[in-house]
Protein backbone atom coordinates (compact mmCIF):
# COMPACT_ATOMS: atom_id res chain seq x y z
CA UNK A 1 0.00 0.00 0.00
CA UNK A 2 1.64 3.42 -0.99
CA UNK A 3 2.06 5.89 1.82
CA UNK A 4 -0.66 7.81 0.13
CA UNK A 5 -3.47 5.20 0.28
CA UNK A 6 -2.04 4.29 4.00
CA UNK A 7 -2.58 7.79 4.84
CA UNK A 8 -6.56 8.17 3.58
CA UNK A 9 -7.44 4.75 4.41
CA UNK A 10 -10.19 4.13 6.70
CA UNK A 11 -11.38 1.62 8.67
CA UNK A 12 -15.15 2.51 8.31
CA UNK A 13 -16.38 -0.48 10.67
CA UNK A 14 -14.49 1.47 13.22
CA UNK A 15 -16.57 4.66 13.19
CA UNK A 16 -18.90 5.63 16.06
CA UNK A 17 -21.94 6.96 16.33
CA UNK A 18 -20.44 10.41 17.11
CA UNK A 19 -17.94 9.99 13.70
CA UNK A 20 -20.84 9.42 11.76
CA UNK A 21 -22.50 12.56 13.09
CA UNK A 22 -19.26 14.55 12.39
CA UNK A 23 -18.95 13.26 8.88
CA UNK A 24 -22.66 13.19 7.90
CA UNK A 25 -22.68 17.02 8.91
CA UNK A 26 -19.41 17.64 7.45
CA UNK A 27 -20.57 16.14 3.90
CA UNK A 28 -24.04 18.53 4.63
CA UNK A 29 -21.99 21.47 4.79
CA UNK A 30 -19.81 20.93 1.93
CA UNK A 31 -22.59 20.54 -0.73
CA UNK A 32 -24.74 23.24 0.97
CA UNK A 33 -21.35 25.91 0.47
CA UNK A 34 -20.93 24.66 -3.00
CA UNK A 35 -24.98 25.11 -3.19
CA UNK A 36 -24.52 28.97 -1.86
CA UNK A 37 -21.94 29.41 -4.08
CA UNK A 38 -23.55 28.27 -7.38
CA UNK A 39 -26.99 30.42 -6.40
CA UNK A 40 -24.42 33.25 -5.49
CA UNK A 41 -22.48 33.74 -8.27
CA UNK A 42 -24.88 32.75 -11.16
CA UNK A 43 -25.75 35.39 -13.42
CA UNK A 44 -29.48 35.14 -13.34
CA UNK A 45 -29.60 36.17 -9.62
CA UNK A 46 -26.99 38.59 -9.98
CA UNK A 47 -29.28 41.69 -10.54
CA UNK A 48 -31.86 40.93 -7.73
CA UNK A 49 -29.03 40.49 -5.09
CA UNK A 50 -27.04 43.35 -5.97
CA UNK A 51 -30.54 45.25 -5.52
CA UNK A 52 -30.33 44.71 -2.10
CA UNK A 53 -26.81 46.64 -1.19
CA UNK A 54 -28.90 49.96 -1.15
CA UNK A 55 -30.76 49.05 1.84
CA UNK A 56 -28.46 51.34 4.06
CA UNK A 57 -28.56 54.10 2.10
CA UNK A 58 -32.30 53.93 2.07
CA UNK A 59 -32.93 54.06 5.35
CA UNK A 60 -32.82 57.27 5.37
CA UNK A 61 -36.56 56.84 3.97
CA UNK A 62 -37.08 56.28 7.73
CA UNK A 63 -35.08 59.04 9.14
CA UNK A 64 -36.11 60.11 12.30
CA UNK A 65 -32.67 61.55 13.30
CA UNK A 66 -33.48 65.42 14.84
CA UNK A 67 -33.61 68.07 11.21
CA UNK A 68 -32.66 70.94 12.71
CA UNK B 1 -42.39 61.51 13.54
CA UNK B 2 -40.50 62.22 16.89
CA UNK B 3 -37.36 59.80 16.52
CA UNK B 4 -38.49 58.65 20.23
CA UNK B 5 -41.97 57.66 18.96
CA UNK B 6 -40.82 55.33 15.94
CA UNK B 7 -37.37 54.05 17.28
CA UNK B 8 -36.49 53.07 20.46
CA UNK B 9 -32.85 55.22 20.93
CA UNK B 10 -33.08 56.34 24.46
CA UNK B 11 -31.14 52.42 25.28
CA UNK B 12 -28.74 52.34 22.22
CA UNK B 13 -27.78 55.87 23.43
CA UNK B 14 -26.67 54.18 26.77
CA UNK B 15 -25.41 51.11 25.00
CA UNK B 16 -23.21 53.92 22.93
CA UNK B 17 -22.40 56.27 26.02
CA UNK B 18 -20.96 52.82 27.98
CA UNK B 19 -19.15 50.95 25.17
CA UNK B 20 -16.77 54.20 25.11
CA UNK B 21 -16.76 54.69 28.93
CA UNK B 22 -15.45 51.05 29.04
CA UNK B 23 -13.66 50.91 26.40
CA UNK B 24 -11.32 53.35 28.70
CA UNK B 25 -11.31 51.52 31.47
CA UNK B 26 -10.63 48.61 29.78
CA UNK B 27 -7.96 49.43 27.56
CA UNK B 28 -6.58 51.44 31.38
CA UNK B 29 -6.38 47.81 32.71
CA UNK B 30 -4.57 46.59 29.61
CA UNK B 31 -2.12 49.41 30.70
CA UNK B 32 -1.56 48.40 34.18
CA UNK B 33 -0.93 44.48 33.55
CA UNK B 34 1.78 45.35 30.57
CA UNK B 35 3.50 47.98 33.26
CA UNK B 36 3.42 45.44 35.56
CA UNK B 37 4.95 43.12 33.13
CA UNK B 38 7.81 45.22 32.44
CA UNK B 39 8.04 46.40 35.78
CA UNK B 40 7.16 43.90 38.34
CA UNK B 41 7.24 46.30 41.03
CA UNK B 42 4.17 47.58 40.00
CA UNK B 43 1.81 44.48 41.41
CA UNK B 44 2.87 45.86 44.59
CA UNK B 45 2.49 42.80 46.61
CA UNK B 46 -1.02 43.22 46.73
CA UNK B 47 -3.19 40.17 45.26
CA UNK B 48 -6.02 41.71 44.12
CA UNK B 49 -3.38 43.65 42.08
CA UNK B 50 -1.38 40.93 40.61
CA UNK B 51 -1.28 40.27 37.29
CA UNK B 52 -2.88 37.04 37.34
CA UNK B 53 -6.02 38.71 38.82
CA UNK B 54 -6.00 41.90 36.29
CA UNK B 55 -5.26 40.47 33.28
CA UNK B 56 -9.16 38.23 33.36
CA UNK B 57 -10.30 41.80 34.40
CA UNK B 58 -8.66 43.44 31.34
CA UNK B 59 -10.00 40.80 28.67
CA UNK B 60 -13.40 40.65 30.18
CA UNK B 61 -13.77 44.40 30.13
CA UNK B 62 -12.63 44.82 26.45
CA UNK B 63 -14.11 41.86 25.05
CA UNK B 64 -17.31 41.83 26.99
CA UNK B 65 -18.04 45.38 28.33
CA UNK B 66 -16.68 47.31 25.70
CA UNK B 67 -17.39 44.56 22.92
CA UNK B 68 -20.52 43.79 24.29
CA UNK B 69 -22.30 46.98 24.63
CA UNK B 70 -20.47 48.12 21.31
CA UNK B 71 -21.97 45.22 19.52
CA UNK B 72 -25.64 45.47 21.85
CA UNK B 73 -25.97 49.45 20.45
CA UNK B 74 -24.54 49.06 16.93
CA UNK B 75 -27.30 46.04 16.78
CA UNK B 76 -30.37 47.67 17.80
CA UNK B 77 -29.50 50.48 16.17
CA UNK B 78 -29.03 49.27 12.54
CA UNK B 79 -31.77 46.56 12.81
CA UNK B 80 -34.41 49.52 13.47
CA UNK B 81 -32.90 51.55 10.37
CA UNK B 82 -32.91 48.67 8.12
CA UNK B 83 -36.03 47.26 8.94
CA UNK B 84 -37.92 50.26 9.77
CA UNK B 85 -39.51 49.28 12.68
CA UNK B 86 -38.92 50.06 16.34
CA UNK B 87 -37.37 47.28 18.88
CA UNK B 88 -40.34 44.41 19.64
CA UNK B 89 -39.49 45.10 23.27
CA UNK B 90 -38.50 48.36 24.55
CA UNK B 91 -38.25 47.06 27.64
CA UNK B 92 -36.40 43.55 26.99
CA UNK B 93 -33.88 45.98 25.23
CA UNK B 94 -33.51 47.88 28.63
CA UNK B 95 -33.14 45.01 30.60
CA UNK B 96 -30.81 43.34 28.48
CA UNK B 97 -28.36 46.77 29.21
CA UNK B 98 -28.87 46.64 32.70
CA UNK B 99 -28.26 42.81 33.24
CA UNK B 100 -25.35 42.88 31.08
CA UNK B 101 -24.13 45.78 33.24
CA UNK B 102 -24.39 44.43 36.64
CA UNK B 103 -22.53 41.44 35.05
CA UNK B 104 -20.01 43.51 33.84
CA UNK B 105 -19.79 45.22 37.56
CA UNK B 106 -19.54 41.48 39.32
CA UNK B 107 -16.37 41.25 36.97
CA UNK B 108 -14.96 44.08 38.68
CA UNK B 109 -15.37 42.48 41.93
CA UNK B 110 -15.02 38.69 41.69
CA UNK B 111 -12.15 38.69 39.20
CA UNK B 112 -9.78 40.85 41.58
CA UNK B 113 -10.81 38.74 44.42
CA UNK B 114 -9.66 35.64 42.84
CA UNK B 115 -13.41 33.55 41.59
CA UNK B 116 -12.65 32.45 38.50
CA UNK B 117 -13.42 28.84 36.53
CA UNK B 118 -9.65 29.35 35.31
CA UNK B 119 -11.03 29.30 31.39
CA UNK B 120 -9.47 31.87 29.38
CA UNK B 121 -12.40 34.33 28.36
CA UNK B 122 -14.81 32.26 30.23
CA UNK B 123 -13.36 33.08 33.53
CA UNK B 124 -16.89 33.92 35.34
CA UNK B 125 -18.15 31.89 38.26
CA UNK B 126 -21.26 29.72 37.29
CA UNK B 127 -23.64 32.33 38.86
CA UNK B 128 -23.02 34.88 36.30
CA UNK B 129 -22.56 32.28 33.29
CA UNK B 130 -26.02 31.66 34.02
CA UNK B 131 -27.03 35.81 33.98
CA UNK B 132 -24.70 35.95 31.04
CA UNK B 133 -27.23 33.64 28.61
CA UNK B 134 -30.16 35.65 30.31
CA UNK B 135 -28.71 39.21 29.26
CA UNK B 136 -27.66 37.51 25.57
CA UNK B 137 -31.20 35.85 25.53
CA UNK B 138 -32.56 38.82 25.99
CA UNK B 139 -30.60 40.56 23.86
CA UNK B 140 -30.97 38.20 20.56
CA UNK B 141 -34.46 37.11 20.75
CA UNK B 142 -35.30 41.29 21.13
CA UNK B 143 -33.02 41.56 17.98
CA UNK B 144 -34.86 38.49 15.99
CA UNK B 145 -38.46 39.61 17.08
CA UNK B 146 -37.53 43.30 15.63
CA UNK B 147 -36.74 41.50 12.23
CA UNK B 148 -39.45 39.34 12.35
CA UNK B 149 -42.25 42.85 12.24
CA UNK B 150 -39.50 44.26 9.81
CA UNK B 151 -41.14 46.26 6.81
CA UNK B 152 -38.86 45.29 4.36
CA UNK B 153 -39.19 42.03 2.34
CA UNK B 154 -35.30 41.40 2.57
CA UNK B 155 -33.14 40.87 6.06
CA UNK B 156 -29.94 42.91 5.32
CA UNK B 157 -26.49 41.30 5.63
CA UNK B 158 -25.39 43.46 8.60
CA UNK B 159 -28.77 41.52 10.38
CA UNK B 160 -27.26 38.46 9.02
CA UNK B 161 -23.87 38.28 10.67
CA UNK B 162 -25.25 39.99 14.04
CA UNK B 163 -27.83 36.95 14.38
CA UNK B 164 -25.01 34.76 12.87
CA UNK B 165 -23.00 35.68 16.31
CA UNK B 166 -26.15 35.39 18.35
CA UNK B 167 -26.93 31.68 17.58
CA UNK B 168 -23.52 30.62 17.91
CA UNK B 169 -22.34 32.54 20.78
CA UNK B 170 -25.68 31.09 23.30
CA UNK B 171 -25.07 27.37 21.79
CA UNK B 172 -20.87 27.82 22.93
CA UNK B 173 -21.30 29.37 25.69
CA UNK B 174 -23.77 27.06 27.15
CA UNK B 175 -21.62 24.18 26.20
CA UNK B 176 -18.38 25.48 27.57
CA UNK B 177 -19.91 26.85 30.38
CA UNK B 178 -21.33 23.27 31.68
CA UNK B 179 -19.89 22.96 35.27
CA UNK B 180 -20.78 21.35 38.69
CA UNK B 181 -21.39 23.88 41.24
CA UNK B 182 -20.02 23.15 45.07
CA UNK B 183 -20.47 26.29 46.14
CA UNK B 184 -21.87 29.63 45.62
CA UNK B 185 -18.78 30.72 43.80
CA UNK B 186 -16.80 27.53 42.92
CA UNK B 187 -17.41 24.97 40.29
CA UNK B 188 -15.79 22.32 37.79
CA UNK B 189 -16.17 21.92 34.03
CA UNK B 190 -17.80 18.72 33.48
CA UNK B 191 -14.94 17.98 30.69
CA UNK B 192 -12.11 16.87 31.82
CA UNK B 193 -8.31 16.38 30.16
CA UNK B 194 -8.09 16.87 26.56
CA UNK B 195 -11.64 17.02 26.04
CA UNK B 196 -11.48 20.24 28.12
CA UNK B 197 -8.92 21.63 26.50
CA UNK B 198 -10.68 21.29 23.02
CA UNK B 199 -13.94 22.66 24.05
CA UNK B 200 -11.97 25.62 25.87
CA UNK B 201 -10.37 26.41 22.51
CA UNK B 202 -13.74 25.61 20.24
CA UNK B 203 -15.17 28.40 22.47
CA UNK B 204 -11.97 30.67 22.55
CA UNK B 205 -11.41 30.61 19.26
CA UNK B 206 -14.97 31.05 17.87
CA UNK B 207 -15.46 33.70 20.73
CA UNK B 208 -12.90 35.18 18.44
CA UNK B 209 -14.67 34.40 15.53
CA UNK B 210 -18.14 34.95 16.12
CA UNK B 211 -18.12 37.86 18.87
CA UNK B 212 -15.38 39.93 17.65
CA UNK B 213 -15.68 39.04 13.68
CA UNK B 214 -18.97 37.90 13.14
CA UNK B 215 -20.47 40.98 15.14
CA UNK B 216 -17.70 42.98 14.04
CA UNK B 217 -18.40 42.38 10.47
CA UNK B 218 -22.15 43.00 10.74
CA UNK B 219 -21.39 46.79 12.26
CA UNK B 220 -18.61 46.92 8.76
CA UNK B 221 -21.69 46.00 6.42
CA UNK B 222 -23.49 48.95 7.69
CA UNK B 223 -21.59 51.40 9.03
CA UNK B 224 -18.59 51.29 6.07
CA UNK B 225 -21.33 52.27 3.10
CA UNK B 226 -23.25 54.36 5.60
CA UNK B 227 -19.95 56.68 6.20
CA UNK B 228 -19.43 56.29 2.79
CA UNK B 229 -22.51 56.84 1.30
CA UNK B 230 -21.89 54.57 -1.05
CA UNK B 231 -23.19 51.01 -1.75
CA UNK B 232 -20.92 47.81 -0.38
CA UNK B 233 -19.33 46.75 -3.46
CA UNK B 234 -20.41 43.41 -4.16
CA UNK B 235 -23.51 42.22 -1.98
CA UNK B 236 -23.23 38.96 -3.59
CA UNK B 237 -19.61 38.71 -1.32
CA UNK B 238 -21.19 39.28 1.29
CA UNK B 239 -23.79 37.06 0.93
CA UNK B 240 -20.58 33.84 0.20
CA UNK B 241 -18.55 35.90 2.97
CA UNK B 242 -21.04 35.09 5.40
CA UNK B 243 -21.90 31.77 4.87
CA UNK B 244 -18.26 30.64 4.83
CA UNK B 245 -17.56 32.33 7.89
CA UNK B 246 -20.51 30.89 9.78
CA UNK B 247 -19.98 27.14 8.09
CA UNK B 248 -15.80 28.03 8.23
CA UNK B 249 -15.07 29.30 11.87
CA UNK B 250 -16.30 26.70 13.50
CA UNK B 251 -13.32 24.37 13.01
CA UNK B 252 -10.52 26.21 14.11
CA UNK B 253 -10.25 25.76 17.67
CA UNK B 254 -7.82 23.38 17.40
CA UNK B 255 -5.28 24.47 16.32
CA UNK B 256 -4.32 26.14 19.57
CA UNK B 257 -3.35 22.59 20.78
CA UNK B 258 -0.72 21.60 18.28
CA UNK B 259 1.58 19.22 19.60
CA UNK B 260 -0.39 18.17 23.18
CA UNK B 261 -2.71 15.02 23.53
CA UNK B 262 -5.34 16.33 20.99
CA UNK B 263 -4.72 13.46 18.57
CA UNK B 264 -2.69 14.89 15.45
CA UNK B 265 -5.26 14.94 13.19
CA UNK B 266 -7.69 17.08 15.10
CA UNK B 267 -5.00 19.98 14.83
CA UNK B 268 -3.97 19.81 11.21
CA UNK B 269 -7.57 19.96 10.55
CA UNK B 270 -8.12 22.84 12.62
CA UNK B 271 -4.58 24.43 10.57
CA UNK B 272 -6.10 22.77 7.14
CA UNK B 273 -9.46 24.98 7.71
CA UNK B 274 -7.68 27.79 9.08
CA UNK B 275 -5.98 28.68 6.04
CA UNK B 276 -9.00 28.01 3.90
CA UNK B 277 -10.67 30.39 6.06
CA UNK B 278 -7.95 33.44 4.20
CA UNK B 279 -9.94 33.37 1.73
CA UNK B 280 -13.89 34.33 2.78
CA UNK B 281 -12.31 36.63 5.25
CA UNK B 282 -10.07 38.29 2.17
CA UNK B 283 -13.41 38.24 0.28
CA UNK B 284 -15.15 40.05 3.04
CA UNK B 285 -11.80 43.11 3.92
CA UNK B 286 -11.72 43.36 0.19
CA UNK B 287 -15.87 44.09 0.07
CA UNK B 288 -15.14 46.51 2.72
CA UNK B 289 -12.05 48.77 0.95
CA UNK B 290 -13.38 48.19 -2.30
CA UNK B 291 -16.66 50.08 -1.38
CA UNK B 292 -14.47 53.32 -1.26
CA UNK B 293 -13.65 52.60 -5.01
CA UNK B 294 -13.79 56.25 -6.84
CA UNK B 295 -14.17 57.56 -3.61
CA UNK B 296 -11.07 57.51 -1.66
CA UNK B 297 -10.44 61.25 -1.50
CA UNK B 298 -12.91 61.00 1.22
CA UNK B 299 -10.45 59.72 3.40
CA UNK B 300 -9.02 63.37 3.84
CA UNK B 301 -11.50 65.10 5.12
CA UNK B 302 -13.64 62.39 6.86
CA UNK B 303 -12.16 60.64 9.89
CA UNK B 304 -14.59 58.69 11.30
CA UNK B 305 -13.97 56.53 7.76
CA UNK B 306 -10.52 56.27 7.91
CA UNK B 307 -10.77 54.09 11.45
CA UNK B 308 -13.03 52.01 8.91
CA UNK B 309 -11.16 51.47 6.43
CA UNK B 310 -8.00 51.46 8.80
CA UNK B 311 -10.33 48.27 10.60
CA UNK B 312 -10.26 46.47 7.50
CA UNK B 313 -6.19 46.93 6.65
CA UNK B 314 -6.05 45.36 10.03
CA UNK B 315 -8.48 42.37 9.60
CA UNK B 316 -7.41 41.46 6.30
CA UNK B 317 -3.08 41.52 8.04
CA UNK B 318 -4.76 39.52 11.44
CA UNK B 319 -6.81 37.21 9.35
CA UNK B 320 -3.67 36.27 7.50
CA UNK B 321 -0.95 36.32 10.10
CA UNK B 322 -3.79 33.99 12.20
CA UNK B 323 -3.90 30.81 9.51
CA UNK B 324 0.09 31.04 9.24
CA UNK B 325 0.73 31.05 12.92
CA UNK B 326 -1.66 27.98 13.03
CA UNK B 327 -0.22 25.59 10.96
CA UNK B 328 2.40 23.38 12.37
CA UNK B 329 5.82 24.47 11.51
CA UNK B 330 4.97 28.32 12.63
CA UNK B 331 3.12 27.31 15.41
CA UNK B 332 6.27 25.18 16.65
CA UNK B 333 7.97 28.42 16.66
CA UNK B 334 5.30 31.16 17.73
CA UNK B 335 3.02 28.83 20.27
CA UNK B 336 3.48 29.65 23.84
CA UNK B 337 5.28 33.44 23.00
CA UNK B 338 4.38 36.91 22.56
CA UNK B 339 3.40 36.84 18.80
CA UNK B 340 0.24 35.41 19.92
CA UNK B 341 -0.28 38.28 22.13
CA UNK B 342 0.51 40.87 19.37
CA UNK B 343 -1.82 38.41 16.90
CA UNK B 344 -4.63 38.95 19.33
CA UNK B 345 -3.88 42.64 19.90
CA UNK B 346 -3.44 43.13 15.32
CA UNK B 347 -7.32 41.63 16.23
CA UNK B 348 -8.68 43.59 18.98
CA UNK B 349 -6.48 47.31 18.83
CA UNK B 350 -6.56 47.25 14.67
CA UNK B 351 -9.81 45.92 13.66
CA UNK B 352 -12.29 45.82 16.49
CA UNK B 353 -11.59 49.32 18.37
CA UNK B 354 -11.28 50.72 15.04
CA UNK B 355 -14.33 49.55 13.53
CA UNK B 356 -15.94 50.13 16.45
CA UNK B 357 -14.72 53.90 16.96
CA UNK B 358 -15.86 54.37 13.40
CA UNK B 359 -19.42 53.21 14.21
CA UNK B 360 -19.44 54.83 17.29
CA UNK B 361 -18.82 58.55 15.76
CA UNK B 362 -21.34 57.59 13.53
CA UNK B 363 -24.06 56.78 15.88
CA UNK B 364 -23.03 59.34 18.46
CA UNK B 365 -23.07 61.92 15.68
CA UNK B 366 -26.89 60.38 14.47
CA UNK B 367 -28.34 60.02 17.89
CA UNK B 368 -27.57 63.68 19.42
CA UNK B 369 -28.26 65.03 16.22
CA UNK B 370 -24.66 67.10 15.85
CA UNK B 371 -21.15 67.37 14.60
CA UNK B 372 -18.97 65.84 16.28
CA UNK B 373 -17.50 68.53 19.52
CA UNK B 374 -13.99 68.73 17.57
CA UNK B 375 -13.25 66.66 14.57
CA UNK B 376 -9.46 67.23 15.15
CA UNK B 377 -9.68 65.37 18.53
CA UNK B 378 -11.76 62.75 16.10
CA UNK B 379 -8.22 62.96 13.79
CA UNK B 380 -5.81 62.65 16.65
CA UNK B 381 -7.80 59.88 18.36
CA UNK B 382 -7.22 57.94 14.70
CA UNK B 383 -3.80 58.76 14.56
CA UNK B 384 -3.24 57.47 17.75
CA UNK B 385 -5.25 54.27 18.06
CA UNK B 386 -2.96 53.37 14.51
CA UNK B 387 0.20 54.31 16.42
CA UNK B 388 -0.58 52.82 19.58
CA UNK B 389 -1.29 49.46 17.63
CA UNK B 390 1.08 49.54 15.42
CA UNK B 391 3.90 49.78 18.66
CA UNK B 392 2.44 47.29 20.16
CA UNK B 393 2.35 44.48 17.76
CA UNK B 394 5.73 45.17 16.24
CA UNK B 395 6.62 44.70 20.02
CA UNK B 396 5.18 41.66 20.13
CA UNK B 397 6.02 40.57 16.63
CA UNK B 398 9.50 41.26 17.93
CA UNK B 399 9.96 40.16 20.95
CA UNK B 400 7.54 36.33 20.59
CA UNK B 401 9.89 35.58 17.66
CA UNK B 402 13.03 35.91 19.86
CA UNK B 403 11.56 34.38 22.43
CA UNK B 404 10.63 31.30 19.70
CA UNK B 405 14.48 31.46 19.10
CA UNK B 406 15.45 31.08 22.08
CA UNK B 407 13.42 28.85 23.74
CA UNK B 408 14.41 26.03 20.85
CA UNK B 409 17.99 27.17 20.09
CA UNK B 410 20.22 23.99 21.38
CA UNK B 411 24.30 23.66 21.23
CA UNK B 412 26.25 20.91 19.43
CA UNK B 413 25.81 18.81 22.74
CA UNK B 414 22.04 19.07 22.62
CA UNK B 415 21.88 21.19 25.58
CA UNK B 416 19.57 24.27 25.48
CA UNK B 417 21.50 27.55 24.81
CA UNK B 418 19.71 29.73 26.94
CA UNK B 419 17.88 29.36 30.15
CA UNK B 420 14.03 30.61 30.40
CA UNK B 421 15.36 33.51 32.86
CA UNK B 422 17.57 34.51 30.27
CA UNK B 423 14.25 34.58 27.36
CA UNK B 424 12.36 36.15 30.11
CA UNK B 425 15.34 38.97 30.21
CA UNK B 426 15.54 39.71 26.98
CA UNK B 427 12.25 40.81 26.51
CA UNK B 428 11.93 43.47 28.73
CA UNK B 429 13.21 46.28 26.13
CA UNK B 430 9.75 45.18 24.44
CA UNK B 431 7.46 44.73 27.15
CA UNK B 432 8.56 48.53 27.61
CA UNK B 433 7.42 49.28 24.22
CA UNK B 434 4.72 47.27 24.42
CA UNK B 435 3.22 49.59 27.48
CA UNK B 436 4.59 52.60 25.79
CA UNK B 437 2.24 51.41 22.68
CA UNK B 438 -0.94 50.41 25.13
CA UNK B 439 -0.59 53.94 27.02
CA UNK B 440 -0.70 55.79 23.60
CA UNK B 441 -3.58 53.74 22.83
CA UNK B 442 -5.77 54.28 25.77
CA UNK B 443 -4.86 57.92 25.75
CA UNK B 444 -6.73 58.07 22.13
CA UNK B 445 -9.81 56.12 24.20
CA UNK B 446 -9.59 58.81 26.53
CA UNK B 447 -9.56 61.59 23.83
CA UNK B 448 -12.95 59.74 22.51
CA UNK B 449 -14.21 59.75 25.48
CA UNK B 450 -13.63 63.16 26.28
CA UNK B 451 -14.83 64.43 22.65
CA UNK B 452 -18.22 62.41 23.39
CA UNK B 453 -19.14 64.07 26.11
CA UNK B 454 -18.86 66.83 25.00
CA UNK B 455 -20.08 66.58 22.13
CA UNK B 456 -23.55 65.24 24.20
CA UNK B 457 -23.23 68.42 26.50
CA UNK B 458 -23.22 70.33 23.18
CA UNK B 459 -26.38 68.86 21.82
CA UNK B 460 -28.02 69.08 25.05
CA UNK B 461 -27.32 72.86 25.61
CA UNK B 462 -28.50 73.25 21.97
CA UNK B 463 -31.99 71.61 22.57
CA UNK B 464 -32.01 72.34 26.46
CA UNK B 465 -30.77 70.31 29.23
CA UNK B 466 -31.51 67.19 29.12
CA UNK B 467 -33.97 67.29 26.32
CA UNK B 468 -33.62 64.19 24.20
CA UNK B 469 -33.19 64.50 19.56
CA UNK B 470 -36.27 64.99 18.21
CA UNK B 471 -37.28 64.24 14.61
Amino acid sequence: MSSLAEYFHTDWAALTLNDWIGLVTTVVVFILMIIAYVYVFHPANREHLEARKYIPLDDDGFETEDKR
Amino acid sequence: MEATEKYNFDVVRWFTIMAVVYLVVGTLVGVIIASQLAWPVLNFDIAELTFGRLRPLHTNAVIFAFGGCALMGTAFYTVQRTCGVPLWSNKLAWFAFFLWNFIIISAVVTLPLGLTQGKEYAELEWPLDILIAIAWLAYSFNFAMTIARRKTSHIYVSNWFFLGMMVMITYLHVVNSMAIPVSLFKSYSIFSGVQDAMIQWWWGHNAVGYYLTAGFLGIMYYFVPKQANRPVFSYRLSVIHFWALMFGYVWLGAHHLQYTALPDWTGSLGAAVSLAMIIPSWGGAVNGMMTLSGAWDKLRTDYVLRFLVMSLAFYAMSTFEGPVMSSKTVNALSHYTDWGIGHVHSGALGWVVMVSAGALYHMIMKLWNTEMYSDKLVNLHFWMATIGAVIYIVAMWVSGIMQGLMWRDYDAFGTLSYTFAESVAAMHPYYVMRAVGGIIFWLGGAVMLYNMIMTIRMASATRGVGAPARA
